[in-house]
């Protein structure tokens, strides 16, 4: 999955999540949000990064499966031991939910956990023609977050020194915080221009980013295939 | 063959004063030219107006030119501009955006437009000049200060520009690396014949190898000294300019100071204030930075903290001021300490937080906002002296003028000296200061020094602070420790 294009595999899984939002069937989202896990399982990307935001993922499916579970029945009904009786319809439904909170995490978290960014971003600025400015300044704002993570620590351990007690993003610390990630980024942007880097001058590009056979095959897949399989026998 | 600046006046307000005015000099290829003074003297602005990045970037250009090889820099695009000046910054952290040295020896490349196929030879070619092959793969965040400004020299070796201007570059760098990175650009000086425009307010690094030592003065080149010259060393020392190892007057003689004012506590060695016993700090799991650091911190002490960079002060620093997560042990306070009773570090509770003060590397990481008036109050804000006593405080520091302005205006200096003040407001036992003098010259370095001691040995709070200036260490601390390999050396 990270051989895909970036490009390719941002454009297909929007056109599949499109199709998708058309369709109510939990076997389809199930098996998408399968294919999905075993793809991330067996690639390189952080498994740990998948499983832990995993977890509020399956509490909120399961919480969406018991709400179309119970509002399967008009909105008015009283809860009682009649209304949790087990009916197929009621599973089916919340199962709708259910899956589909799934299956839309499930290629979110792909795209995120099997896409180089530095591939990302020189694939966007090729096959999608986003702005180089745009593109290179994405990627070094990424580079600040670690130092921003670790400014707001230290900021909290400077009001904490003086015993002020600050809740977690209350204002004083975000104000620290903005007026310093704006002098970083001002540094920053002074150090890409030292480096050569302009908004609108040719760059070449080193190991640039083609859409190949396989691309076309995933695009292929995503964006006519599935949508018409859940249209043909899903709907 | 040049850098001519010709009657320069820039300022960085509109209706404010000009920070250079009326600068004249000719800086020539085949000399290495250092340009020094006092903080705030306009040398870094002149530099950047060198390299075109002012006034484009900040600041207004009242009258003047200045000219790079007989062309403005300011009318230059970037690629074409970083042909001609290449700089190397005093913030090693914000120098890159890629996530791995190899891949931004790569950007570098190609927004010089480098034929693609040139461009893994180019790339060997300046890690191998920066003797960094082995660093190749890394990610920049993990790297070290000194580190980063290799792969730094790797990008201008790989720019090859005709002139590298050096902003304060070593300022975060230990003593060997700097040594390293300076052989390989007098190397470039030598070999390429590329021109070395410095800006520093230390000369040790400097002293044998500059042919001029241009003084900066309230925005003009004072005079210029060739350090070869008989009686150059003793002009710039008048001029407040630190040349080499100068001794500081140190804190013997400001001990004895402050004892015939009779105000100040001598240590106390056999009451600790801070004991560390096996602790040890990972960043990453399974590669401790610190593995196992032992110490006893006596009462009213002065203990200095050094070692080569990356070998993990500021982990140590961060797991005392409660930044990173430790393992063992950090007790604070002792058998028959001053403070309220023995407490481990990571258990302080909330009355506990004021025992233990800490100085940051920079002073900004310490302001809670506000005004300066605010900064100072904090500590004392519900008392009702409190207005009285930050109106003292402020006029003592000199900074009673700027009581309504935010502290994140203030010049560099100032803001270390108010950052001293508002943390010396509380009664703190235990002050852990990461260096505290961190590109300041050498009148700021004494002043903060002065005040962090003065500020400990009357409350007879113990001290540990943590330096890349040996000298310093030794004329300020009672005893110094050396990091090393993980765990601490007297």
């Amino acid at each position: 999955m990270s051989n895909i294009n970036p490009s390719c595999k941002l454009v297909g899984l929007i056109v599949l999540s499109f199709a998708l939002a058309f369709c109510h069937h939990p076997v389809l989202n199930l098996g998408i949000f399968a294919v999905c896990v075993l793809l991330i399982l067996f690639s390189d990307a952080n498994k740990k990064a998948f499983f832990i935001p995993m977890i509020p993922v399956v509490i909120l499916a399961v919480g969406l499966f018991f709400t179309g579970y119970r509002f399967t029945n008009a909105a008015s009904d009283v809860v009682n031991m009649e209304v949790l009786h087990v009916g197929s319809s009621q599973i089916w439904n919340g199962l709708i939910f259910a899956s589909r909170a799934l299956v839309y995490a499930g290629i979110g978290l792909m795209f995120a956990l099997t896409t180089d960014r530095i591939r990302m971003v020189r694939s966007f600025h090729k096959q999608l023609h986003v702005p180089q400015v745009f593109a290179y300044g994405l990627l070094a704002a990424w580079g600040l977050l670690p130092q921003m993570m670790l400014e707001y620590k230290r900021t909290r351990m400077a009001f904490r020194a003086r015993g002020i007690r600050v809740l977690p993003f209350s204002p004083s610390l975000l104000v620290t915080l903005i007026v310093k990630s704006t002098r970083w980024s001002e540094e920053l942007s002074i150090a890409m221009e030292s480096k050569g880097f302009a908004a609108q001058s040719q760059r070449t590009m080193f190991e640039p980013e083609h859409v190949k056979a396989g691309d076309w095959i995933f695009l292929a897949v995503t964006c006519v295939i599935l949508p018409v399989i859940a249209v043909l026998f899903f709907r | 063959m040049s850098i001519e600046i010709s009657n320069i006046q820039f300022g960085y307000y509109e209706d404010g004063k000009n920070t250079i005015d009326g600068a004249n000099a000719v800086f020539a290829r085949e000399k290495v030219t250092v340009l020094t003074g006092k903080s705030g003297c306009g040398k870094s602005t002149l530099l950047y107006l060198a390299a075109g990045i002012y006034p484009s970037n900040a600041g207004f250009l009242r009258g003047g030119s200045v000219r790079v090889e007989g062309e403005d820099p300011a009318a230059m695009t970037p690629p074409v501009r970083c042909r001609k000046v290449g700089m190397m910054f005093q913030n090693p952290d914000l120098q890159f955006c890629m996530d791995t040295v190899r891949n931004e020896l790569i950007f570098t490349a190609e927004n010089i437009a480098v034929d693609p196929a040139e461009i893994p030879a180019r790339l060997e070619a300046a890690l191998a000049f920066a003797e960094i092959e082995y660093l190749e793969n890394r990610r920049l965040n993990t790297l070290s200060g000194g580190e980063k400004q290799k792969v730094m020299l790797a990008c201008l070796y790989l720019l090859d520009p005709a002139w590298m201007l050096l902003d304060e570059a070593f300022a975060n760098v230990d003593d060997a690396s700097a040594k390293q990175i300076l052989g390989k650009l007098l190397q470039l000086h030598e070999d390429k014949g590329t021109g070395l425009l410095v800006v520093d307010h230390r000369l040790e690094h400097w002293w044998d190898i500059a042919d001029e030592i241009c003084l900066m003065e309230d925005g003009k080149i004072a005079k210029t000294i060739c350090p070869r010259e008989e009686g150059a060393k003793a002009s710039l020392q008048a001029a407040g300019v630190q040349v080499g190892r100068d001794p500081y007057p140190g804190i013997v003689s400001l001990r004895t100071g402050i004892l015939e004012e009779g105000t100040a506590c001598m240590p106390d060695t056999d009451v600790p204030a801070l004991t560390l016993s096996h602790l040890s700090v990972s960043h990453e799991k399974g590669h401790p930075v610190l593995t196992d650091i032992n110490a006893t911190f006596y009462q009213g002490g002065i203990y200095a903290i050094v070692g080569q960079s990356g070998c993990g002060k500021s982990s140590l620093f961060g797991a005392l001021s409660g930044l990173y997560k430790y393992e063992g042990g950090a007790l604070l306070g002792g058998a028959g300490s001053t403070g309220s009773g023995q407490v481990e570090i990571r258990r302080m509770k909330r009355a506990d937080f004021g025992r233990l003060g800490f100085v940051t590397q920079s002073p900004q990481d310490q302001f809670l906002g506000g005004t300066v008036r605010q900064e100072v109050m904090a500590a004392f804000k519900k008392e009702p002296d409190a207005e009285a006593r930050s109106e003292q405080i402020l006029r003592h520091i000199g900074l009673w003028k700027y009581r309504d302005v935010s502290p994140y205006l203030l010049s560099q200096g100032q803001q270390r000296r108010l950052g001293v003040a508002a943390l010396m407001a509380y009664p703190c036992e235990v002050l852990v200061c990461d260096e505290p003098t961190y590109a300041q010259d050498r009148e700021n370095t004494i002043a903060i020094m002065e005040s962090l001691c003065r500020g400990a040995a009357q409350r007879g709070a113990t001290m540990l602070f943590s330096t890349h200036d040996r000298q310093l260490a030794e004329d300020y601390a009672d005893k110094i420790y050396t990091l090393e390999g993980g765990t601490l050396h007297e």
